[in-house]
């Protein structure tokens, strides 16, 4: 099963989840940043623009921009999205402390806004097991 | 009528290597002192389950301090504190808490503490055999490998951080509430405490070649880690117990590294037995 953020078919279910959910508006409030995904060589990017996502963008060229990114294999990004992970794959700070994901690029940004990207993976999360 | 918490707070002077404190204090319960110790950035509040549980409750008397510069001990009037960089060092920690059990009376307390508190555990036992009845450590390891630490304090990342960081510290299965009030514990320390907190966790904490000296003849001590635990796995505690002869450690299924508080059900599953054999010492 492909990974919710790289399939076309469930990117835009995933946008608006993102963007209907209560406690994502509210962490992040005032975000406009680009997130790179990575599973192994597959990408995407999520665009926020003042807290709400406005692109999934699959495939980004080489050129996109982003502002940081957060890498895993698949199988680690399975463990990660699994309905209830095993340990050390519970979330980003778990995963990093492990060294079973990388948040790499702007480091400074990412942690700004990290209570977000851990209500956006809590997000796919669900819908990875929908 | 009013319904009132079993705890009560108040506040003690405590003098640490020459400074005076006004230290911020909970307790409920009678018998046998138990002092819980709370974890690196956050406060008292923490053990507040702990604190109106019956059954621990009845036989000990819970005591939970908030350390200098956590939630209601502020940092000293006597020093420019702000002048400098806050970073809790091992003896202060120690003293602390011996310094504390002297001045409120504790006789010999059983002391319980969590991640770096946790850690601290072995060393009352190492360094103060005689001042303390048993230690509990939850969370203990040998030593932590040093990791970055300026986004811990930084002009640019909110206490949210700190919060959300905790997140996935925790299990999966532990109730989203106590999740949340775990979390919302960390937001509210001073922006400099977690990070400071850290010299000693990351930085001073470091039983290799000590651990061995620990006599449990004369203080037993018993090591706790969660299933879920990231930062110090049930491996890494297993590996410091194996040094310490006579230490008890245990496995906890279904937690992570906040079991102070994030699942108040689960530790007291593990708590209670080794207090009940504490208690026949």
């Amino acid at each position: 099963m492909a990974v919710i953020f790289l399939d076309s078919n469930k990117v835009e279910q995933l946008r608006n989840a993102i963007n209907n959910d209560a406690e994502f508006k509210l962490a992040a409030r005032f975000m406009s940043e680009d997130i790179l995904l990575e599973v192994a060589d597959s990408r995407s990017i999520i665009k926020v623009r003042n807290g709400v996502v406005t692109e999934i963008k699959l495939n980004p060229r080489s050129d996109d921009d982003w502002s940081f990114s957060i890498k895993a294999t698949a199988e680690s990004w399975d463990k990660l999205l699994q309905p209830s992970p095993p340990p050390f794959f519970t979330g980003l700070n778990a995963g990093m402390i492990r060294g079973n994901l990388e948040i790499v690029g702007n480091i400074e940004v990412a942690f700004a806004y990290y209570w977000a990207m851990n209500r956006m993976l809590d997000i796919m999360r669900q819908l990875q097991n929908k | 009528m009013a319904r009132f918490d079993r705890a009560s707070g108040r506040y003690i002077y405590v003098e640490v290597q020459n400074i005076e404190y006004r230290v911020y204090f909970e307790e409920s319960g009678d018998g046998i002192p138990l002092l819980c110790q709370h974890s690196a950035g956050s406060d008292g509040q923490q053990w507040r389950h702990v604190l109106n549980d019956d059954q621990i409750t009845s036989r000990y008397r819970v005591v939970v301090p908030d350390l200098p510069y956590h939630g209601k001990s502020q940092p000293p009037g006597s020093v420019q504190w702000w002048k400098e960089e806050y970073r809790l060092t091992r003896s202060f920690f120690i003293d602390f808490l011996v310094e504390f059990s002297r001045v409120l009376g504790l006789e010999r307390p059983v002391y319980m503490g969590a991640c770096m508190s946790g850690c601290l555990a072995p060393y009352l036992a190492l360094e103060h055999p005689d001042k303390f009845r048993a230690v509990i450590g939850l969370e203990a390891v040998l030593r932590n490998e040093e990791v970055p630490l300026d986004f811990w304090d930084h002009p640019r990342i909110s206490n949210n951080y700190k919060a959300a960081a905790m997140w996935s510290m925790m299990a999966p299965g532990s109730p989203e509430r106590y999740k949340w009030e775990t979390m919302w514990g960390f937001s509210q320390g001073g922006p400099p405490v977690l990070k400071g907190d850290f010299n000693y966790y990351f930085k001073e904490h470091d039983l290799t070649g000590k651990a061995q000296q620990i006599d449990t003849s004369r203080v037993p001590v018993y090591l706790l880690t969660g299933e879920f635990d990231p930062a110090a796995s049930p491996e890494d505690t297993k590996q410091l117990a194996e040094q310490i002869k006579g230490a008890k450690f245990t496995e906890m299924k279904g937690i992570g590294h906040l079991s102070l508080c994030e699942n108040p059900e689960v530790l007291k599953r593990y708590l209670m037995p080794i207090l009940t054999e504490i208690a026949k010492i």
